[in-house]
Formats: structure tokens, sequence, C-alpha cells
């Protein structure tokens, strides 16, 4: 269980996160998503005690990370592969993290052989591969098999495969119970992965909903313009169409653009525009975060 | 607590730059070798008068603060070396609990330091007794009995300054400052000093940390008495340990 609640991190003049509030529960999988510079990291590191909050709290299991005496039995966190020691080898930079909390090589040597490193864990860290640094901190955020994880781009840098194995991972990790937040700028990962997803931008929270809200919500629908609004609706709707109207239009809801028309032809009224929409995820999430966009690339005259 | 010391005891064994360090202190150690067996090689054909003007063959003038700037660096280095590549927030997710963390540091660092650098001060010595042999003084050092407090002070030298790197490290976050900092205090001070009109030459000569080991044993007298050289010491590691806490629980990691 993590609960962030009015979180707010000032860096100087920067609002890195700005009155952010939400949960995440045990058994799913939730996504945590947002542009550049929206704040996901900053916010992870609030809920690790890495960074003190300006004001509002970050709760894991209801009380404050900084606190925790063997943190690696209850929370498991990869932030950033990146950050560690190059110098130790593999299995060496994982016992040290092990030790800190009494955890011995064997569950060293077990969680190498999970993230598929076992062959190079006498390897130096600096000598692997961005993949396998991920695949490495992997390991060390299941050490002590806890019931919350945070994964911060856990895919950045795999391969297909890797990717594929740390989907599965996560959706593994969430079925037996566990608590699994994982941050992404792919609104395609996340369809793939998350089943609640969590955007932000601008350190704000813009939506939080289940995967399958969301999909309902940007699901195709179509665009019908008609003189006869009240008779087309209620043609439409004993068809059992979910109608709307929307600046004088249908918006029309699970019936195809042809049987509208037939239906419509049927009935005599006109029809002056029939348009289909479709919204995929990753429309929907642009859509969403359009407006919190600060690092946008300049459009490239053609 | 236990865990966390455990983790650091096995993460400054399994960094090269440990080893590297020790290895610069064995080196040293053969360089002093060296230079007391040049020295007894010159005082043997010296005639007996210039013979009583000579120094002490003690490779430990040579070693020592070499050896305890070594520790220093060693004790810099378990801080820093964790914050250039942002380690340091790893091992903080591992063990969040900051104080504790800086504690298990201290122990790792001070109790290494004080077993190490007490063991290559009694190594100097008894080099430089086996390489004057059955010569007198003063081309020999004194006899142990004398030299045991000067030889356990230099040890406890070596701590201090290896938890004021520590301290130094924790509180500037970069090995090279860290570093210039502890040379400049070590090194650079009792130079410009010098300079400095009398009595505070002297005076400030005396507060830098390779000058409090021999004036705690009583081997180097006329400023600080063992007592103050004691509490200067103690001062030295309540400041830099005490300013390191302060960064460490208050500032991001
Ligand atoms: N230590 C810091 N000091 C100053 N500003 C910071 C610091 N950390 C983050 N920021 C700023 O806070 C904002 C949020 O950064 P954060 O890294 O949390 O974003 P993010 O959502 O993780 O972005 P990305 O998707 O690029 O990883 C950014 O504007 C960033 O520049
Ligand atoms: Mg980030």
């Amino acid at each position: 269980m993590i609960e962030v609640r009015e979180l707010t991190k000032r860096y100087g003049a920067v609002r890195a996160v700005d009155g952010l509030s939400f949960e995440v529960k045990p058994g799913y999988v939730a996504g945590f998503l947002g542009p550049n510079g929206a704040g996901k990291s900053t916010t992870m590191r609030a809920v690790l005690g890495l960074d003190a909050p300006t004001s509002g709290e970050a709760l894991v299991n209801g009380r404050r990370y900084a606190g925790i005496k063997r943190p690696m039995f209850e929370v498991g966190a990869l932030l950033d592969a990146n950050a560690v020691h190059g110098g130790r080898s593999a299995v060496n930079h994982l016992r040290c993290l092990a030790r800190s909390n009494g955890i011995g090589l064997k569950r060293v040597v077990e969680v190498l052989e999970q993230v598929g490193l076992a062959g190079a864990a006498k390897r130096r860290v600096s000598a692997l591969s961005l993949g396998m640094k991920q695949r490495l901190g992997v390991a060390a955020a299941l050490l002590g098999d806890p019931g919350v994880l945070l994964f911060d781009e856990p895919v950045n840098g795999l391969d297909p495969e890797g990717i594929r194995w740390i989907r599965g991972l996560m959706r593994g990790l969430a079925a037996e119970g566990r608590t699994v937040l994982v941050s992404s700028h792919l609104m395609s990962e996340m369809a793939l992965t998350a089943d609640r997803i969590i955007v932000v931008g601008r350190g704000r929270l813009i939506l939080e909903s289940s995967m399958r809200d969301l999909a309902d919500r940007f699901k195709r629908d179509v665009l019908v313009r008609t003189p006869d609004v009240a008779g087309l609706r209620s043609v439409l709707e004993n068809a059992g169409a979910s109608v709307s109207v929307d600046d004088g239009a249908l918006v029309v809801r699970s019936l195809e653009a042809a049987d509208i028309a037939d239906l419509a032809a049927r009935h005599g009224i006109a029809v002056h525009e029939l348009t289909p929409r479709s919204a995929t995820l990753e429309d929907a999430y642009l859509e969403l975060t359009e407006d919190s966009v600060e690092f946008r690339t300049a459009e490239v005259a053609r | 607590m236990i865990d966390v010391t455990a983790s650091e005891w096995l993460k400054v064994r399994t960094v090269r730059s440990t080893w590297y360090l020790l290895l610069s202190v064995v080196g040293v150690l053969a360089l002093g070798t060296l230079i007391s067996y040049l020295m007894t090689a010159e005082w043997d054909r010296s005639t007996p008068d210039v013979q009583a003007a000579f120094a002490s063959a003690d490779p430990s003038v040579v070693v020592m603060p070499f050896a305890q700037f070594a520790f220093g660096v060693l004790g810099a280095l378990v801080a820093t070396s964790e914050y250039g590549n942002g380690m340091i927030r790893t091992v903080l997710v591992a063990a969040p609990r900051r104080l504790v963390l800086l504690v298990a540091k201290v122990v790792v660092v001070g109790v290494g330091a004080l077993a190490l650098g007490t063991a290559v001060s009694f190594a100097a010595y008894a080099i430089g007794k086996v390489v004057t042999g059955d010569r007198p003084a003063p081309i020999s050092g004194d006899p142990f009995s004398e030299a045991l407090p000067a030889l356990f002070a230099n040890g406890l030298a070596a701590l201090v300054i290896a938890l004021v790197g520590l301290g130094f490290g924790v509180l500037l976050r970069s090995t090279a400052g860290a570093l210039v900092t502890l040379c400049v205090l070590m090194f650079v001070v009792p130079v410009v000093a010098v300079l400095l009109p009398a009595p505070w030459n002297n005076r400030v000569v005396s507060v830098t940390p390779l000058y409090l080991g021999p004036q705690f044993s009583g081997q180097l007298t006329g400023q600080l008495t063992p007592a103050q050289a004691l509490a200067v010491m103690i001062a030295y590691l309540v400041v830099a340990l005490g300013a390191g806490a302060l960064v460490l629980v208050r500032r991001d990691a």
C-alpha cells in the first residue's frame, strides 16, 4: 500500500510535485505516467524517504519509509539502474545491499538467477550493459521478497525479451497480491502491463483511473450531425446505442457508422455528417497531458 | 545496526580503492625501510662527532604522515565514492536510517584505521630496530618501552584523521573537495603557519592533525599537554562528524 497525500516538493523555484495525492493498493499494477519532468521520479524519491517533501506526505504501508529498520522485506525499489558503484562485481553489489538487511548469499544467488544475471555475477557492474544493470536493479528490489515494489522506468534499455520478461514479472508480482507502482512515458507499454494508471503533468494529478475505464472513455464513437437531433437520438437509443449530445451533434457509441446510416434512412431522418472517430490509448494520453508538457519539441516546418 | 555495519564492512572490502590505499601504505613502508637503511649506512661511514648529530633512522617519520593521510583518504572515499554515481540513493533505500548508516561507517572506518594505523606504526618501529641493529642512540630510535606510548598515539591519530576524512566526505560529497580540504589541513596549514608571528606560528601548528599524536603521547612537548591534545582530537571528531551528520540528515540524498 502506497499513499501519497497532498505531496509537494519544491527545488528552489521549481515545483517538481504540486499537491499530488493518490493511492496504490495491493493486487494490481499501477502505471505512473507523465511527460518528462512531470515529477514521477521525484514522487518516488519522496515515497522512499530520499527527498524530504516540502509539504504533504508519502507513506508506505501506513508509515514513513525513513524509519523502517529492514525495508527490503517490505519495499523493493528500482530508481536508477546507473546509481551503483561500478567497481564491485554484480554479486558483491547485491551482497552489500543484502547484508544491510541481514539477507545472506543464498538469496543473492537466487535473485541473480531469477533476473537472468547468474552468468554475469562475477562481472564488474561498470562492465554491464544498461539492460543488465536494469536487471541488477530489479534483483536488488526483489532481495527481501517485499510486498511493495516501485520501479522507475524499468524497461529503459531492455531488449524485447527483457521487456516481455519485466512485464510478466510485474504482472506476476501484482497477481501474488503485492503493491506494484511502475512509471513510464509510454501509454502503449502501460496498456499491456498496468491495471490502473495515474497520470501526472507538471507535478499535478491529471487522472487516476482503471485501464478499462480509460479505454471505455476513449473508445471509438461516431459523430452524427442531423437536423432532427431528438428524433435520431431516440431511434439510435432504441437500437441499443449510447448517445450523448455534444455541440449540437450526436456522439454515438456501440453502433457502427453504417448501422447508424441505415437506421436513419429507414426512419427518413436526414444525416449531414457521419464521422467515425477513434482514439488509441496513446492519443488519449497525449490529449490528457497536452497542457502539461513542459519540454515540447519545436515543430519542424516542412 | 549490526547488519548495516556488516554491510559497510563488506563494502570497504569489495572496492579496489581500499586495497590500492593499503598497498600504497605498504609501498611507503618499503620506502621508509630503504631510507632507514641508507641513513644507517651513512652513519656507519661517518666519524663519531658526525654520528652524534644524526637523526633517528626510524622510518615512522616518513611512513606515519603518509599512512595517516591514506586512512583519511579511505575515510573520505567511504562516503564520496557513493555520491558521485548515485549509489548513495541505492544504499539509503536499503538502509534508510541515516544516522545509523553514518555510525556504521564511523565504526568501520574508525576500527579499521585504529587497528591498521597502530599496526603500521609498530611495523615501522620494528623495521627501524631491525635496520639499525645494536647501534646506539640517536641513530637507533627510543627503546621499545619508551616508544610504546608514541606508537599507540600514532594509531589513535590515524583514527582521528580517517574519521575527519569521512566527515569531510559526507559534508562535501565530492572526493576532490574532501581530499583537498584534508590535504590543506594536514600539510598546507602547518607550512603556512610557520610564517605567522610568534607565538601563533607554534600554536597553529600544534593543533594540526599530524602534530596531535606526538603531543598526546608526550613525545613532543612545549605546546599542548597530552590532555589538551586529546581534547583537540575529540573536537575535530565532533566538528567534522557532527557537521557531516547534520548535512546527511537534512539534505536530500
Ligand atoms: N534534485 C533536483 N534539483 C532540482 N530540480 C530537480 C531535482 N530533481 C528533479 N528536479 C526537477 O523537478 C522536475 C520533476 O523531475 P522528475 O525527475 O521528478 O520528473 P520525471 O517525471 O521523473 O521525468 P522523466 O520522465 O524525464 O524521468 C523537473 O523539472 C526537474 O528538473
Ligand atoms: Mg524520471
